[in-house]
């Protein structure tokens, strides 16, 4: 269940996350409004703790008058969270991206979507992913926070092992050592790729190119 | 479809109350966080300076904590230290957790910062006379003070998020304040919509801050909000 959730949390969010950023870094005027929306949303969803969003969404829902799972629920507040993390790395990235690149795929007569895809993703991927994957970790780390609005996931079983009188000890070890065991290989995995990445686009960094 | 309708005027007279939460919020996590740094800057020397056996030790403690929930963490150490008939009160466990948790993320930085200083500077300083004190004092310190003071405040952007999961713990800071509200006037969506919005103001106010101490103490150029 932790597991699915940080999957699924993380999957759309980073969809979203690269949809805000290329409506954000749309060159037009009557898009403004739409651009100064997005910063406002990244802004105040990175400064909410997670568990005061999980309780925010979860009355939230309840208020809407919707009837859905807390699975869901929890669901939706790593997606609404990822978003706005993730949304920030990559806008990093792009800005990482030299100007010149923008106006040559310009030159060559490419569409903003071509320019993206073909010019400006893969050159801010070596960039976003090693931070990506730590805030992946964070995010598997953080839905244990759900278990306080009732969500089913490991940090909830933990805690009905303690209460049918398990030792807190060895309930809440085997706790930390499973999760020990799905962030820890994420975090290996993200150095590894970190690594590829490095060696396949072999950019020239700032300083050589003055 | 909704039928809900926003009272704000029960919540006002409150605020007081939240706010002062507030406070409780900042001086937990500063605590917190200054041992974090403590031990981070040790945990960062032995990883560097250490024998093998200390380095692989303090290795662990960080992957540990860096891997780990940190409100897992709490409950082990809330429920577990008990067993071992050390009973502290749910602000010094709370305080604990987040030391740890706070060492190990900082002496990640830390470490980072120590090896990024360039080779030529710390041979110069050696043809210069000058002893591993002097070398740390006047190479190296400055250079971290300036590379890594701006992941050290972010770090304490996120800690302060983090010290939401006190209110579990029945420690009466920001979140807690807002749980006692929520079961006096049941007027949920207000009470958290308003708390988001002071956690908001709150990393507002203190990030300004540390990028005017930045500014001011380490000559860091960096645009204030």
């Amino acid at each position: 269940m932790t597991l699915s959730m940080a999957a699924i949390g993380s999957a759309l969010g980073f969809i979203f996350a690269m949809t805000l950023v290329y409506f954000r870094t749309w060159p037009s005027y009557w898009l403004i409004p739409l651009r100064y929306l997005i910063v406002a949303y990244v802004e105040v969803f990175r400064r909410i703790p997670f568990l005061v969003l999980a309780f925010l969404v979860f009355f939230a829902t309840k208020a809407l008058g919707l009837n859905i799972s807390l699975f869901f629920v929890a669901c939706a507040t790593v997606v609404l969270m990822a978003t706005a993390f993730i949304a920030e790395i990559i806008r990093a990235g792009f800005e990482s991206i030299r100007p010149n690149q923008w106006e040559s795929a310009e030159v060559l007569n490419f569409g903003r979507a071509r320019t993206i895809f073909y010019v400006i993703w893969p050159q801010t991927l070596p960039i976003v992913v090693p931070s990506a994957f730590s805030y992946f970790v964070m995010f598997i780390k953080e839905t244990s926070l759900t278990s306080q609005i009732g969500a089913f996931e490991l940090m909830t079983a933990g805690k009905y092992f303690n209460n049918i009188g398990i030792t807190p000890i060895l309930s809440f070890g085997t706790c930390l050592a499973l999760y020990f065991l799905l962030s820890y290989p994420l975090t290996l995995l993200g150095h590894y790729v970190e690594r590829r990445l490095k060696g396949r686009f072999n950019r020239p960094t700032g300083e050589e190119a003055g | 479809m909704i039928d809900y309708t926003f009272q704000w005027g029960v919540i006002l007279p409150h605020l007081p109350y939240l706010l002062g939460g507030a406070w409780v919020t900042l001086h937990l996590t500063f605590s917190g966080f200054m041992l974090g740094l403590i031990i981070g800057i040790l945990a960062a020397v032995a990883q560097v300076y250490g024998t093998t056996f200390l380095r692989r030790i303090v290795t662990a403690y960080v992957i540990f904590f860096t891997n780990t929930p940190s409100l897992v963490t709490a409950f082990f150490l809330f429920f577990g230290l008990p067993e071992f008939g050390i009973v502290i009160s749910p602000y010094n466990c709370i305080l604990i957790n987040l030391a740890l948790n706070a060492g190990a993320y900082l002496a990640d930085v830390f470490r980072g910062g120590i090896n990024s200083v360039r080779k030529p500077e710390l041979e110069a300083a050696q043809v210069m006379g000058f002893s591993l004190l002097q070398q740390v004092q006047y190479v190296i310190a400055p250079h971290i003070a300036k590379t890594q003071y701006g992941p050290i405040s972010n770090l304490y952007i996120i800690f302060i998020l983090g010290s939401a999961l006190a209110s579990i713990f029945g420690v009466e800071e920001l979140t807690g304040r807002a749980f006692n509200l929520d079961a006096e006037l049941f007027r949920s969506l207000e009470i958290y919509t308003i708390l988001a919005g002071l956690y908001v103001a709150l990393t507002i106010v203190a990030s300004t801050v540390l990028k005017l101490i930045g500014r001011y103490c380490f000559r860091i150029k960096t645009r204030v909000l």
